[in-house]
Parts: C-alpha cells; structure tokens; sequence
C-alpha cells in the first residue's frame, strides 16, 4: 500500500526521520518496503503491510502509530470534532434501519446541509494523488481522504437523492432481492442476490454495502445536503461478496480485513469537520448510530517467564513495558506478570503469545542470540520411501540414466491420445488446457521429453521418479511410481533398446538386493485400459518371484509414437515404487567362493521361433540339477536359412562346493541335458 | 681352434638375439668348435689332454660369459627401442564413461536432508493432493480467513469425505472437504503431530504447488522443505542457531542470518528469515538488490492453535516451524537464473549436474 511521508509527518510535532531510515525501522521491525518514490515535494513508500495489521495499518494513522512505537515518538491528533450547527439534528432527518444484523456491526450516519460542491484544496489532492486517488469533488475526496488518514471506509449519499414518504429519510441496510439490480458509480450493473448485503432507501438499493456506492444518491455538483455514512461490515460476508461480484475496492479491500468498530464515529466525525472546511455548510447536531454489540477493550495476561521460554533471551522489564506502551497498550505490572490491556484498534492482539511477537519485534530479534538447542541424542529414523527413492536414483544414474523431474499436470491432448478418461482427477481451475488434469501415470511426459530431446541427442536414456494420482473405486490413490524411457536415433539393432532397458531392471531390482523378478509375456486383458500403450508383443509384465506384477517394460506402441510425432522406437518402463521399496532388502551376505575348479561346456540348441528363451534355461537347469551352477546364453541368432527357428548357445558352467567334479560326472549331466532337450523336440546343433 | 679375440669381437658385433643364437651354435652347440674339443681330446695323449681340456674350458667360460652378457645387453636395448616404438599421444582424450545424472533438485534435497539429519530431523512425507482442512484449518485459518489469499491455490473438481481424526472439539469430525493441491508442506506438520507426540524434530520435503503465471522467478510445481521442533523449551534463540547452522552448511560459508517481523496464521511469533549476500557477504551489491540480505523462509513459533488442533497442550509444547524454498536454493547454489529449467526436462541442462 502506497503511503505519504507528508502525510505521516502531519501525525508528528518532531520531525521524521529521514524517508530511508524511516524504512530501515520499518524493515527491521514491522513490515517491508517495496520502494521509496520522489513525488514533487512529498516521498511515496510502498510500504508492504502483513495481512495481520491490515486493519489497523491500511491508513496514515495506524502507519504512524507503528512509527511513533518505533522511534519512541508520541503522535499528535489535531481536533477534529466538526463544529455543529445548534439547530437541527441528524436524527430529524435521517433513519438507519438494519435489516441484515448478522454483517453489520455498526452504522454511523451524519448530515451536513448546504455545502458547496466543487473542487478540493491543493493539499488534499496531492495527498490523494501521492497514494494514487483521483480527485473528483470535495465531499467524494473528503471520504477518501479519510479512508486513507484513519483506514475507515466512508460514503456520501445525496440526501434529496434519496426515496422516502416523509421529511425524514430512511436507510434501510438490508440483503438484496435475488435479481435487484443497482448501476454503480462508474456506470456498471450489477444483478445482486439475497446474499448480497445492500444499503437501500424505502425504495431501492444504493451500494453495496462496503463494496461500491450507486448512480442513484451519487454526489453532483448541484448536491447540497449530504448523508455521511461510517459504517461496519463483517469481513467474510464482504469478502465472499466481493469475490462473487468480481469486485475488489479501497473498501472492500479494508472491510475483508476487519476494522475496530469503534472507529466508525471517530472517522465520520473528522470527514465532516473536513467537509465543513472544505465545503462549507452546516453540520447538523450528533450522529445516528446503530451499534448493537459493542466492542470492549481485551485484557491479557502476559507471564514474563513466558516471554523469556518463548524468545531463548531475557528482555528487561522496564523495555518490555515501555515497548507495550508505546503501542498504546496499557501495562499494568503485577510482578511475575503483566497485565495488559489491547486498544481496540489492535484486533490481531487475540494471546499471550501476540503480546510476545510485539515485545520481540520491537525489541529487535537480532537481541535475540543463537543457541543451539540441547535435547536428547536419538539418531532420527530413516524414512524409508525416501532411502529407498534415493537408492534407486543412484543405481539409475551409475547404469547411465539421467533424472528428470515433470510437472504433475497433463492436458487435453494427452488425454485424447492415452485415453486415460474418468481415471484423472480434474482441475477445477487449471493454469491451461494442457495442464488440466494430474497425471495419472509418469509415461506421457516422459516420452515428451524424449521427442523434445531427441532434436539434440542420438539417444536418450531418463527416468523419473514422482507422484501419479487415479481416481479408483471412488477413491483417491496417490502412488509413488519409478519410471523411465529408452530411445535411440543411431546404432545397434533396435531390439536390442527393450534388452538394454531390461538389464537395466535387473541391476536395479539386484541392487534393491530383488531376487527373483521375473518378465512374463504381457496379455492384456479386455478390460486393461493401457494396452494401447504398449506395443504387444514388446512389452513385459515384470513380476514377482510368486507372479504379482508391478511394472511394465515394453515398447510403446506406434500408433502412439505417430500421435505423438516420434518417429523411433521408445522403451519404457514403469514401475510401482512402493511395491519395489517393500521388496528391497539391504541384507546381503558373502558367498564363499568355490575351493573346486569350474567347468564350463557349450551348447547351441535350434528351437523354434515361438519358444521363449527362458523355457530353455529352465529346462537346463532343472536337468542339470545341483551341478550346474550358472547357465548363460552367449548368442541368439535367426538367419534365414533356420527356417524359422532360432539357435541359441548357452555356456553351462558346472561347479561343487565340495569336491572338483570328475569328467564322467559332468558328461552324464551333458548327455541327460541333451537327452531332455531333445525330448522337447528342440535340436542340438553340433 | 679360432683365436679366442676373434671369437668375443664376434660376440660384440652380433646384431640381434638370433645373430647371438647362431654364434653360440657356431661354437657351443652340439657341433660346436669349442664343443669338438672336449670331444676329440680323448684322442690326445694325456700330457696335452690336460692342456689343452684346460685351455678349452677356460675359453668355453669365457665365451659363455661374453654371450651371456651381449645377450642381457640385446634384450635391454630391444626393449628400450621397442619402448620408443609404442609411444602414444597422451594428450589424446581418455575414453568416455557414460555415468547418467541425478537432478540438481534431488542433489540439493539430499543435502538438505542430510544437515538436517545430522542435526537429528526425521524425514516425513505427506500427500500432495491435500483436502481444505489441513492445507488451511488445522492452520488457523478458517474459511474465508483473508489469509488464505497468501497462498493461490489450485482447486480439485473432486470432494473428499474426510474423516477428520483432529482431537479438537472446533473441527467437526467427518466433513466433505474440497480438494486442493497442497500450496505448502505444511499439511505434513499437522499430520505428523497427530500420530506423534513430542519432542521431536522432522523435516517434510516435497512438491507443492502454485495457481500463479509462471516466468523466471515463478513456477506453478516447486519444491518446499518444512521443519518443526518441538519440545518443552525450543525458543526464537534455538531457531536462529539451527538456520544458520544449515545455511551455513548448505552453502559451505560463514553467514550471518537476520529476522524480520512476518505474519503466518500458523506461527506466532513470524518471521521472515534474511542471509547474508553470498556475494558480497553482506555490504551490498547487485546481486542482494544493494540490501545486503537475501529472503530465504518464513518461519516462526508453531502458534498454540496449532497445537491444539492436533490435541497438544499448547502450555506444555513449543517450538519452532519453518518453510524454505528447495527450487530457491538450488538457483543460489548452482547459479541458475531461471526456475522454469527444473522441469523442463531438458537434457541439455539436466546433464550439468
């Protein structure tokens, strides 16, 4: 909020500090400052009041109380009750009537009669000019003026504007009709509904209470008598108001904020002092004032053993009692305590603990010293999401893959071309329409990211690790998931990505210290809403060694790399990271290596193209029983002249723990795998 | 039999290991002329046989040692040519090792966790998707509390029933709530205290999120580390040592660290929490905007309804809580001008680190 130094200084006998050290104080004790501004003969401080004060410190006068604690300086008010005409009273005139009780605590009117409208003096519209106000007459400008000197918001009505059967004038402050409408002041419309709190004469609506006045009692130069109204509002029922209108005033802004009721009197009374200065005419005698609950000052108590536990420092008595004082709360001291009473003003002053924060900020925390805390030594408890999310990055990024981090949201399109439907949960006001739903899976950005890559890479290797969020069953599950994408412009054969990726698995899950995971065939079912994903016959249902599944690594399919526009093969795997994280195991012990020679011996077997290498190996090693200790496959190879078969070579390495195996052992352990092998139908090459 | 000089000038003039080779057969081998001595001698009458058996030993000794020594000669002379033969360019690049690369958001996360770990903070976690009641409520801030305006939020189309587990009587115990993505960490604080009670010390790191235009300085998805100490006595003074220490840390420097007034429902007192310039440690210069200071995170003393909420006594319990910003802390730290590059997935960038 814009503030004049000027206009601060009008609070003060003494004079100010300079503008710059005038923020240093407030930076350091109260509140930022965005910017010091020359503005002809005045500074302009933007001064960045903490919602908290707002009410008390959206106005010169609670600015310059703040200051006045600050540098220890009292301010001065000059008189400003109006001088009243002896003659009539405003309660002659005018009625107040309130109708919507609940959100108006308090409504103060006052009349002045046969001003002249015209022009403000110079002084008044610097100031408003200084703090961005337009001049536009001086009954309107007086209003603002005092909105901006006491943080009261404050409107004029023209009193023979106003609909009523008597002499005197009735106003009525009451919800709306649903459907009244009103045209503001600066010529808009407005339809209203019955939550809408409104001030109305017999016949219609006014303004919207705290928010805007109407066309219909507006201020014009030929205006001669005025009612002044100083009035309050419940914040939240201005708030919501002016949220559901779309309409934020000086106003509304101090209503949504709160401010101390008793201001209303306090204000109206120096707008018409300055009315009559400024425009002449008459005041009538006394107010109008509904006030049906009245505010009283809080007290609080305020131990001094409590002021020191919170702080870690001990401030001195008499600091703490002059620092309250300043901030014109009254202290009284009952020794061990305090005793202290809140102005009104103050409504963010509720505790014990308020009463310390204004004691330390004042007092100045860099009083305070650093001290480290004593307590226990426990070493903390490892989270283990985050051990084991780390784990994995490590291992990722030692097997040559690069984090990456995504945003939750995807869009329209993406929900187009991975059809992921009612699954997502949807925004209700999102940044975008590409960033309309939460990811229901890490996939679809990362294979963003690969096409975006892939304009300045030959291959591209990442991974995430991140949140998805699905709507299931009614339910909202929020899921952990590890993911990453393969893809590569240039080199070796393209089957190879998926075995690329795949051993990337296996050092991950054998790293997690994972045995047994296994890679079935995927088989979608009819009703698996991801199939379209994958391209099937690539693509791998990772499983646990008793067959639950828990990821995917595949191929994804090209209808989905031409949706997306990539013209190379992508692999992708996805996986739950909380399965994984639940599976991993830090045990692991060492296995005495073998006292007894190994031997390996080889064999090629043909089998067909249908047969799954893993079959093979199966085969070998439950054949070969206890002697075998390792079956590897060193080649695979599908030439043409195979006619549909494939050749795979295996090195079978044959170990015991405890004794060199004797060739004639391992022969017969040879002949029963071949024997088996060819049981199956599959042929031995030689 | 040759003249034993010409024999070892012979020797000395052997060119290679195999020119050696051949003199040794010459002389020495099976049908060698030293060797054909030894064998005709029992042809001699035994007067000369001794004679000439000791001049032929003696010359055989004598050739074996030249041989041997030219041969040692050879083989050191051959490696040292051999040697000059194999020199590679050593300034020749080594061969590339393909390591992949960690995210600097997750490398700065590691090491704020690992300061706060050591200074006995426990990890804790908490959803993303957040209902009203603990990214607002159990916050102090009720609904339509203006204060909420500090935090713009991304609302979800969906409502939750939530079954609020709070051990207050001000909240009401099972409640449709509206759904939001969390605007900062600290929900967790509040979900932690309700299954925990103190002292402890925790931190939350996560991702949170921001209805706001983004631009170099602004994003929609960062990161946020919450903290929260709780005990019978954690005072201002406490905090004030604990941050610097970790700034300290983090940044491997000597800094000052400085508080200011701030206002948060959930804190009482607040503070906005200013380090030393990195740069210029503190005297002003562009990069602290000439103030000497650099906000780093809100914090303050948990404020008694907090406590409450959650079924503390709120006369027993104190502490201190506060949120830095990760994203914020990474730019200082590895000197990136533009917050958007952390989730842009972009190679070119995310392979620095």
């Amino acid at each position: 909020m814009i503030f004049s130094y000027n206009f601060l200084q009008s609070f003060f006998k003494e004079k100010l500090p300079t503008p710059q050290k005038l923020v240093d104080f407030l930076v350091a004790h109260s509140f930022e400052v965005e910017e010091i501004k020359k503005s002809g003969e005045d500074w302009t401080l933007d001064i960045k009041v903490l919602s908290s004060r707002a009410h008390d410190c959206f106005s010169h006068l609670g600015m310059a109380r703040e200051i006045g604690a600050l540098i220890g300086k009292k301010i001065e008010l000059v008189k400003w009750d109006p001088k009243e005409d002896r003659g009539a009273k405003t309660a002659n005139f005018v009625g107040v009537d309130i109708v919507g009780k609940k959100s108006c605590l308090r409504y103060t009117a006052r009349m002045a009669c046969n001003v002249k409208v015209g022009s403000s003096p110079k002084w008044i519209q610097k100031r408003l000019e200084s703090c961005g106000f337009r001049p536009i007459n001086n009954i309107v400008d007086v209003t603002n003026y005092v909105m901006l000197e006491t943080g009261q918001p404050l409107h004029a009505f023209d009193f023979d504007k106003l609909s009523g059967s008597s002499k005197k004038k009735k106003i009525i402050v009451r919800y709306a009709k649903n459907g009244e409408k009103i045209t503001s002041l600066d010529n808009k419309e407005y339809k209203l509904d019955a939550s809408i709190l409104t001030i109305a004469d017999e016949k219609d609506v006014l303004a919207i209470a705290g928010i805007k006045g109407g066309k219909k009692a507006e201020i014009d130069k030929n205006t001669k008598n005025i009612v002044l109204e100083s009035a309050n509002f419940y914040s939240t029922d201005i708030r919501i108001t002016s949220q559901s209108l779309g309409l934020k005033t000086d106003s509304s802004l101090r209503f949504e904020h709160e401010i101390d009721p008793s201001l209303t009197s306090f204000a109206i009374n120096r707008a018409a002092q300055l009315i009559q200065e400024v425009a002449g005419g008459e005041v009538l005698t006394g107010m109008v004032d509904v006030y049906p609950k009245k505010v009283f000052q809080k007290k609080i108590i305020l131990n001094l053993s409590r002021l020191k536990n919170i702080l870690g420092t001990e401030i001195p008595k008499s600091e703490a009692i002059k620092i309250l004082k300043n901030l014109q709360f009254e202290v009284k001291d009952l020794g061990k305590v305090f005793e202290v009473i809140a102005p009104t003003f103050r409504l963010d002053i509720l505790i014990e603990e308020d009463l310390i924060e204004e004691i330390a900020r004042i007092y100045g925390y860099e009083k305070v010293p650093n001290v480290l805390p004593q307590g226990i030594l426990i070493p903390p408890k490892r989270n283990e999401m985050f051990f084991w999310s780390d784990f994995c990055r490590n291992i990722l990024k030692e097997a040559g893959l690069c984090e990456v981090l995504n945003y939750s949201f995807v869009g329209e399109k993406e929900k187009e071309i991975f059809r992921f439907g009612n699954q997502a949960l949807e925004l209700e006001n999102p940044m975008s329409q590409n960033q309309k739903y939460l990811r229901t899976s890490l996939v679809f950005n990362l294979l963003k990211n690969v096409k975006e890559n892939l304009k300045y890479f030959e291959g591209v290797k990442i991974f995430e690790i991140g949140k998805i969020f699905r709507k299931e069953k009614g339910q909202i599950r929020e899921k952990r998931m590890i993911a990453g994408a393969f893809a590569k412009i240039k080199g070796t054969e393209k089957k190879q990505l998926f075995y690329e990726a795949k051993g990337v698995l296996d050092s991950l899950f054998s790293g997690l210290g994972i045995s047994g995971v296994w890679y079935d065939e995927y088989r979608p079912t009819p009703e698996d809403s991801n199939s379209f994903l994958w391209n099937i016959g690539k693509c791998a249902e990772v499983k646990t060694s008793d067959g639950k599944e828990f990821g995917f690594l595949g191929e994804i399919s090209p209808a989905i790399l031409e949706r997306i526009g990539v013209e190379y093969p992508i692999v992708v795997f996805d996986l739950d990271s909380e399965k994984i994280y639940s599976f991993a195991s830090e045990e692991h012990e060492y296995r005495q290596t073998s006292q007894h020679p190994s031997a390996i011996r080889d064999l090629a077997i043909l089998v067909p193209q249908n047969i799954l290498v893993e079959e093979v190996l199966n085969k070998i090693e439950i054949i070969g029983g206890g002697l075998v200790r390792d079956v590897d496959i060193f080649d695979i190879y599908e030439g043409e002249e195979l006619s549909g078969k494939k050749s795979l070579a295996f090195h079978i390495i044959f170990q015991a723990e405890d004794r060199t195996l004797k060739s004639e052992e391992i022969n017969s352990a040879m002949k029963k795998i071949i024997q088996a092998v060819e049981e199956m139908g599959w042929e031995i090459r030689k | 039999m040759e003249d034993k000089d010409k024999i070892l000038r012979e020797i000395e003039g052997a060119k290679d290991l195999s020119s050696l080779e051949q003199i040794y057969k010459k002389y020495l081998g099976k049908k060698g002329e030293i060797s054909l001595v030894f064998r005709n001698l029992k042809d001699l009458t035994s007067e000369n046989r001794i004679k000439i058996a000791k001049e032929a030993n003696d010359l055989k000794k004598l050739v074996e040692e030249a041989i041997k020594s030219k041969e040692n000669q050879l083989k050191k002379d051959g490696i040292k040519n051999q040697s000059k033969k194999d020199k590679i360019d050593v300034t020749m690049p080594g061969e590339k090792i393909f390591f992949g690369h960690i995210h600097p958001l997750t490398k700065v996360l590691r090491e704020i966790s690992d300061i706060f770990g050591n200074m006995g903070f426990e990890i804790v976690d908490g959803p993303e998707v957040e209902t009203e009641f603990y990214n607002f409520d159990a916050l102090n801030m009720p609904k339509n509390h203006p204060a909420r305006d500090m935090w713009d939020t991304f609302w979800l189309k969906e409502n939750q029933k939530l079954k609020v587990s709070s051990k207050n009587k001000n909240f009401p115990s099972e409640k449709i709530q509206k759904l939001l993505l969390r605007t900062h960490t600290s929900p967790v604080q509040v979900r932690f205290m309700e299954k925990n009670n103190p002292p402890f010390r925790i931190i939350a790191p996560g991702r949170i999120f921001r209805h706001e235009a983004t631009d170099a300085s602004h994003e929609t998805t960062f990161y946020q580390t919450e903290g929260l100490m709780v005990d019978k006595d954690i005072t201002v003074a406490n905090f004030k040592a604990v941050i610097r220490e970790f700034f300290g840390r983090f940044f491997s420097k000597e800094v000052s660290i400085r508080l200011r007034p701030s206002f948060f429902p959930f804190t009482e007192p607040s503070f906005e929490v200013d380090m030393s310039c990195l740069v210029c440690g503190g005297k002003g210069c562009p990069a602290c905007s000439q103030g000497g200071w650099i906000e780093m995170m809100g914090a303050g003393m948990v404020h008694p309804n907090v406590f409450k909420s959650v079924g503390y006594d709120a006369k027993k319990w104190q502490g201190f809580a506060f949120g830095v910003g990760v994203d914020r802390m990474a730019m200082m730290k590895y000197k990136i001008g533009d917050i958007r590059l952390f989730n842009s997935g972009d190679l070119r960038f995310l392979q620095q680190f």
